[in-house]
């Protein structure tokens, strides 16, 4: 990842990052549009597109700000692509009525869809941790959640009212059961994680 | 995986081994595959897990200012583009027409719509001319009254369709009407590239004096291969 050439877009990205105003609304002004286009002209309304679009920067901004996303491809194709294949699962999914879907865009080149998959991957993986995050105990979801919001393991162990080795090892043991049943869906769905 | 491996992993993320535990542990990880991918699942989570709830309180910020932004931008362009129905078409129609007969059966157009003037360049750089210069001025700060007598000397030496043109038009807006018709008549009868300007200001001539019928008589002189044909037609079309 260190050699690979950031795009100059990147702005978009690290603006996403920092909640910029300024940053956010010309995505609306200047990508956003074609978006809206594309989701009317498939089956879809306004609303529907702003909520893809939505839930499309929503991601990017934890993707930016857990991973540091950087782009290497130009933000105009890489948001579009990323709308137009969320809009079209969205509508497999709910789709048994018939719907009709303009396919004659251009398939995008490849640093954009290498980049879209990238951030699809994120976007799975992240959901998959949530899930199985709801699995855990409720001692655990509590203790996890306090130990990576306060940091501070003495004062998590305050808190709890246990001893600062214990929250040390259950810390661990907590991450490791949430290890384990991810492990165990990889090699149910085969699906490459890591 | 047993639980052992799970404290490990913790510690050596803490950095909390020694530096032979920590070498053993490197050692374990490159020759156990299995060891490394529950490690590196292991180190993901503790990512995930540290922006899940590290940056909770930025998401919402960041969620909340999105909202907003979306909505101000959607509901601008929503506004814009009010869907209508067949009905409402039908009714927007009869008051566009009820409108347009109303504005158009007691306003005739008016010569100020269609006098957009050009601005006179007869002086170049060098050029001595005084008498020249000064109608030019005058002419461009549409003090057509302080231009006529400079344009009169200019044609008094050396007469030039050109000049002639800007001439008569200062005339016609000074409301010479008179002289300007006589000097657009003469440039209407020769051959030089404003003819066909020359007819065009006759026929505002005749606007300007409410004399449509005349006007637009005048107008259906002027061939379709005029450079501002679209202004006839628009004339024409107001005259109807």
């Amino acid at each position: 990842m260190a050699t690979t050439t950031i795009h100059p877009d990147q702005i978009y990205i690290d603006g996403l990052a920092n909640n910029d105003s300024a940053i956010i609304q010309s995505i609306y002004k200047k990508f956003v549009p074609k978006v809206v286009h594309y989701i009317r002209n498939n089956s879809g309304d306004e609303d529907k597109a702003q909520d893809v679009i939505q839930e499309i920067m929503i991601l990017l901004f934890n993707q930016a700000k857990a991973k540091k996303l950087q782009l290497t491809c130009p933000f105009d194709a890489y948001f579009f692509l990323l709308c137009k294949r969320k809009w079209l699962n969205e509508i497999k999914k709910s789709s048994n009525k018939g719907v009709t879907i303009d396919e004659d865009f251009p398939s995008s080149n490849e640093p954009t869809e290498e980049m879209v998959t990238e951030t699809e991957v994120f976007d799975e993986k992240q959901k998959l941790f949530d899930l199985m995050f709801l699995k855990l105990g409720d001692k655990c979801q509590e203790l996890l959640k306090l130990s990576f919001t306060i940091k501070s393991m003495e004062e998590v162990a305050e808190k709890l009212n246990v001893t600062y080795g214990y929250v040390r090892k259950k810390k661990s043991l907590c991450v490791g059961q949430l290890t384990q049943w991810i492990q165990e869906t990889n090699r149910f769905k085969s699906l490459k994680i890591t | 995986m047993n639980e052992e491996h799970y404290i490990l992993f913790g510690q050596y993320l803490e950095n909390e081994l020694s530096a032979e535990e920590r070498t053993n542990f490197e050692k374990q990880l490159a020759e156990d595959q299995e060891l490394a991918s529950a490690f590196e699942i292991f180190k993901e989570l503790n990512l995930h897990l540290e922006h899940k709830f590290g940056n909770i309180t930025e998401l919402n910020a960041f969620k909340k200012n999105l909202k907003s932004i979306s909505k101000e931008l959607f509901k601008t362009k929503k506004s814009k583009v009010v869907a209508f129905k067949p009905w409402q078409y039908a009714i927007a129609a009869s008051v566009a027409l009820l409108v347009g007969l109303f504005v158009f059966q007691n306003i005739n157009p008016s010569y100020d719509d269609y006098n957009n003037t050009e601005m006179a360049t007869f002086i170049e750089r060098g050029d001595v001319n005084v008498n020249l210069k000064l109608a030019q001025d005058a002419f461009n700060a549409k003090n057509y009254k302080a231009a006529i007598p400079h344009f009169e000397a200019v044609l008094n030496s050396t007469k030039s369709p050109e000049i002639q043109y800007f001439y008569a038009v200062s005339l016609l807006e000074d409301n010479q009407f008179q002289k300007a018709e006589t000097n657009l008549s003469e440039l209407k009868s020769g051959t030089s590239i404003f003819k066909n300007k020359a007819i065009w200001y006759l026929a505002l001539t005749k606007l300007k004096q409410k004399d449509y019928k005349s006007c637009k008589k005048i107008l259906l002189t002027i061939p379709d291969d005029y450079e501002d044909y679209d202004q006839v037609q628009q004339l024409l079309n107001e005259l109807d």
